[in-house]
């Protein structure tokens, strides 16, 4: 596409902005009105139009501005990040396939997120099938260590974390995934799983419900036993 | 704004800011309301220590090569689509064929048409075909007003009679005029024109002779 050059500037425009973790519960609100939603559209739509023509270049650039999300997003649905990897390839090779049925009406990057976690499913559906990996054993020892953000955070905490997520509904875990671990809005998640804004809140609050129950079970039978 | 415990959990669901700045105002003198608070943005924090990032060098060059394939692969099935392939259902590969005769066959006809002699609306030029029968009804005619002419001309010949001598005038000029187109004729066999004129000589010299016979039988 000759007009690459302009229609894909080089300066990262990330739509789902990864969040600054500072006032945690009205995130959605100043994420809102924080993001510039109308010039982040034009590159979306651009990209997936450069896409439709063929062009690697623009599938380098989604994969430019989205393979680390779509990377852990993977990993946390997967376990490990050799699957994660060999997700993302898939879903790029299925966006390559099916991107002359991309109409538009959500966004390129809701429709990539969407074909990622059916791809991600896919493997698990095809991971139990073959047995190679037990499902509640990911392979998380194969997984670098991510650089520590919290410094309060402790590894035992984020262990119990990963297997509660596990714990949740497919849903109740893709949206807290996507809202709490990758960042994206409400609606984002709306157009990746097609529901309702309305219902993608309160699947997450039920999944925060659902979690905290669970990692608070072991410090009540702790006391129990003291 | 004033907050209630009740109206905790609301807030965690959809609250706006003003609500959060007021529930924490509220947990403040809460103790409930200050754990549960303290416990829902624990777990926030904990989520974010689930986003990974690695590096990964080779993950880009690999989809790449992957997506490359992927569009060769795509093109040549375009020709294998054409052909058949031998998973596709049984008689893929038969319509397939059936295909391509016709395209071959509409490609000649096709070269055929835009090839050929421009066609001529006037039939001044006849073709090759219409030469051959041409000259071979022309020579049964021919051979056929030479019987007619065999039986007329005694009578021609012997008769002293105006009529007779005008009618043997009138013979020879016809047969000068059908020696003339015939030598014409002979050098543009494909000429409709002179066939045409050479007909109307030997019609007019087929009533001539059949005059002459009638004038014998009166």
């Amino acid at each position: 596409m000759g007009t690459m050059g302009l229609a894909l500037p080089w300066e990262a425009r990330i739509s789902l902005e990864r969040v600054q973790r500072g006032p945690v519960e009205p995130r959605e609100t100043t994420r809102e009105v924080s993001s510039v939603r109308a010039p982040l559209s034009r590159d979306d739509l651009a990209i997936a139009a450069a896409c439709q023509s063929g062009d690697l270049r623009a599938f380098e650039e989604l994969y430019r501005l989205h393979g680390a999300r779509m990377k852990s997003m993977a990993r946390n649905l997967l376990g490990t990040t050799s699957d994660a990897e060999d997700a993302v390839q898939e879903t790029f090779l299925k966006i390559q396939r099916s991107i002359a049925t991309f109409r538009g009406q959500s966004s390129f990057l809701t429709w990539s997120f969407r074909i990622l976690i059916n791809t991600c499913y896919d493997a698990r559906r095809s991971r139990m099938r073959k047995r190679e990996v037990p499902q509640d054993e990911p392979d998380r020892e194969s997984a670098p260590r991510p650089e520590p953000r919290a410094p309060l955070a402790h590894p035992s905490l984020k262990l119990a974390l990963e297997r509660a997520v596990e714990q949740l509904t497919p849903q109740q875990r893709e949206v807290f995934l996507m809202y709490e671990v990758e960042g994206l809005r409400h609606s984002e998640i709306a157009g990746v799983l097609e529901i309702s804004e309305t219902a993608s809140k309160n699947t997450l609050f039920q999944a925060k419900k659902n979690l905290r129950q669970m990692l608070e079970a072991p410090r009540s039978s702790a006391a129990e036993a003291r | 704004m004033k907050i209630t415990c009740s109206e905790r959990e609301r807030i965690f669901l959809d609250g706006t800011p003003d609500e959060w700045a007021a529930l924490e105002a509220h947990a403040g003198h809460c103790l409930a309301c200050r754990e549960e608070l303290a416990a829902w943005r624990n777990l926030s924090e904990a989520a974010s220590e689930l986003h990974q990032e690695w590096e990964a060098p080779a993950l880009w060059p690999r989809i790449e090569r992957a997506l490359r394939e992927q569009s060769r692969a795509a093109r040549a099935s375009w020709w294998e689509r054409l052909l058949g392939r031998p998973n596709l259902p049984s008689l893929a590969w038969q319509t397939a064929a059936a295909a391509l005769v016709l395209v071959l066959f509409s490609a000649a006809a096709i070269w055929v048409i835009l090839h050929r002699n421009p066609v001529v609306p006037s039939t001044a030029l006849l073709t090759d075909r219409a030469v051959g029968i041409v000259e071979e009804r022309q020579a049964a005619y021919e051979e056929a007003i030479d019987k007619l002419d065999a039986q007329a001309r005694p009578q021609l010949d012997q008769a002293a009679t105006p009529l007779m001598a005008s009618y043997r005038e009138k013979l020879q000029v016809l047969d000068s005029a059908i020696a003339d187109l015939k030598s014409q004729a002979g050098m543009n066999p494909a000429n409709g024109h002179l066939r045409r004129q050479l007909l109307a000589m030997y019609q007019e010299k087929q009533l001539t002779l059949e005059e002459v016979l009638e004038a014998k039988r009166q």
